[in-house]
């Protein structure tokens, strides 16, 4: 996980959040879970991490919930660059 | 003392004849059929206080709140209104005037919708999460959270007459504003007797819930499994766009969702054979479900039965079913599954427009018959007696889809008669054009909408795919299976299609944003590519 990998999630997740007229979150603030963000925004989401950070869609025991704050994110992509 | 049609009967039964069996289960909770009845028991007395409630609005969906209110509403015998949380602010205010609930209940991910306007139309009676922020009353109101709900638990479910509500659900109006379907506990009652037989569903099973409870499959789900003693398992919307995980943790065998779903999976690479052993039941509803999708979910699911099931809100969930068979009965002109036979107790034909049945093999109006007919439009007399008519001493519900019955009984949707379009004369079907995209795109994720319209006349098609293809190889292969004049243009290769709040790709949506694009300066031209493709043609 690089600072700048780290960067550019979150200027992901901010502008996707200022789109929708919320402000921005802190590390652990649920993004998802509580109806802050809307499926087409995790859509948006999960396409970035997809196209730009290697992670597989294909696997069939992704776990969603690993998306649902900056940290869980942080965290997922450090163990796929360990793996 | 004449029969009762309590819709929670079956709920309560189950909390004495299996209470520790795992009941509602989400994320965050495991509740078992006792947990779950003292709340609901405590939570319907509550309601009780002043009398028989006679609508208890639900301003939650996919949690404990959610499922709690809709049975205590039931047990009290109140008919339950889910209410969207993605409606505006105005809408929710105009739909509880309209509604005079007796109760309210409001979950965690809903608390932020009780604004002071909203407040002063809400009922005197609000039981919101016990983790929501704290709200303030208005003047008169109780806003009680779940866990704090003092009340003698209500103990025998209230008698309820045939014809009393069992729930009232919207759907989207052509008038601007949602109607509200109003079911009758009888027929909810006739619904669940038919659908017994073939979901034989057993304290074993284990029920994913896909869909918010806005949406009437929900009421499948729902009333079979409390009377099973099965367990019902809740995805987050979140979980719904990788439910990969989900189905294969909790071991899910029934599945019911929209095809949108496969359609998704089938996208990312997902859905493969054999990753799902504990399926058993696997249905699809709510839009034309592909025969290459279903037949994908199937072996992905080696040990189940994959059927389609079609049926509109006003026919209380659905009422008719196609298994999926080898081979399979597909619509030839769609590709997609027929949607079979009627149940038992409903009657279904084809209409022409002069309202009178047509013979096999000619296309016309699907309308129906029977039991599971709804009451009517909460307070829309005149959009009621428009769908629901009196034809030669029987009523009907005109469903506004277009279908045809083939010569073995069996019944095929064509696309709806409000998506039938004239286009420089000539009449076309968006659903027809969608599957040619489908095809050209080599994916399910497509929509096809008529744009601009001007004057209420369409100006042209537009169409959008997820697909690996570029718009200009598309184009050309459409424009080898379609009349040039049926050719969307220009065609959108987009990372995803928006879908309402049950997965399904969302027309409505894709014009908006054309009209955006357009009032931004960017329009849609068709590329000259395109002219060039039709002229060889």
């Amino acid at each position: 996980m690089t600072e700048l990998a780290s960067a550019r999630i979150r200027e992901t997740i901010f502008s996707v959040l200022a789109q929708r007229g919320q402000p921005a979150v802190a590390e652990d603030e649920p993004l998802f879970s509580t109806g802050r963000l809307d499926s087409l925004a995790a859509t948006e989401v999960l396409t970035m991490l997809e196209a730009d950070f290697g992670i597989d869609l294909a696997d069939e025991d992704f776990d969603i919930l690993q998306i649902d704050t900056l940290r869980d994110i942080e965290a997922l992509l450090s163990t796929r660059k360990a793996a | 003392m004449a029969q009762s049609y309590n819709i929670s009967a079956g709920f309560i039964q189950s909390t004495q004849d299996h209470p520790d069996r795992p009941f509602y289960c989400d994320a965050a909770n495991t509740l078992t059929y006792s947990e779950m009845g003292a709340i609901v028991r405590r939570l319907a007395s509550w309601f009780s206080s002043g009398g028989r409630p006679r609508r208890v609005g639900i301003l939650a969906t996919r949690s404990l709140e959610a499922y709690a209110g809709m049975l205590a509403a039931g047990l009290a015998g109140a008919a339950y209104v889910p209410l969207n949380l993605k409606w505006p602010e105005e809408r929710i205010i105009a739909l509880l005037n309209a509604l005079s609930l007796d109760a309210l209940v409001v979950d965690a991910k809903a608390a932020a919708l009780l604004t002071p306007a909203v407040l002063a139309a809400a009922p005197d009676k609000i039981v919101i999460a016990d983790a929501a922020p704290a709200i303030e009353p208005r003047a008169g109101q109780d806003i009680v959270r779940l866990g704090a709900v003092e009340a003698q638990p209500l103990d025998a479910p209230a008698h309820v007459d045939p014809d009393d509500l069992a729930y009232i659900i919207f759907t989207s109006g052509t008038t601007g504003m949602p109607k509200g379907v109003m079911i009758s506990a009888a027929s909810l009652s006739s619904y669940l007797e038919q659908s017994r037989g073939w979901t034989k569903l057993t304290p074993d099973d284990r029920l994913a819930e896909t869909c918010d409870v806005t949406f009437d499959l929900t009421v499948h789900n729902l009333f079979l499994c409390v009377e099973a003693g099965a367990s019902l398992h809740v995805m987050s919307a979140l979980e719904m766009l990788a439910p990969g995980r989900f189905v294969r943790a909790r071991e899910i065998t029934v599945w019911l969702s929209v095809p949108t779903l496969v359609a998704m999976m089938r996208r990312n690479g997902s859905l493969k054979p054999g990753i799902f052993p504990s399926m058993r039941l696997s249905l699809f509803c709510g839009e034309p479900l592909p025969a290459a999708a279903a037949q994908a979910w199937a072996e992905a699911t080696p040990n189940g039965v994959v059927e389609n099931i079609y049926g509109p809100t006003e026919a209380t969930v659905v009422c008719m079913r196609q298994p999926l068979t080898e081979p399979a009965v597909v619509t030839p002109s769609r590709g997609i599954i027929a949607i079979g036979t009627p149940f038992e107790t409903m009657e279904v034909a084809i209409l022409g427009d002069d309202m009178r049945p047509l013979p096999d093999g000619e296309p016309g109006e699907i309308a129906l018959s029977g039991p599971q007919l709804a009451v009517g439009y909460f307070n829309a007399p005149e959009q009621t007696a428009d769908r629901f008519r009196e034809i030669d001493g029987k009523r009907w519900y005109l469903t506004g889809d277009l279908g045809v019955r083939d010569g073995d009984g069996v019944f095929h949707h064509l696309g709806r008669t409000d998506n039938q379009i004239k286009l420089k004369g000539n009449r076309i079907e968006l659903e027809e054009v969608e599957m040619h995209l489908r095809r050209a795109a080599g994916s399910d994720m497509v929509a096809v909408v008529a744009w601009p319209v001007v004057d209420g006349s369409a100006q042209g098609l537009v169409g959008f795919c997820s697909s690996t293809l570029d718009a200009e190889t598309i184009a050309g292969a459409m424009v080898k299976t379609l009349p040039r004049y049926m050719m969307p243009d220009p065609i959108h290769v987009v990372d995803s299609l928006p879908v309402n709040v049950n997965g399904k790709v969302d027309r409505r949506a894709l014009v908006a944003r054309l009209d955006e694009m357009e009032k931004a300066g960017e329009p849609a031209q068709p590329r000259p590519q395109m002219a060039m493709a039709g002229g060889m043609s």
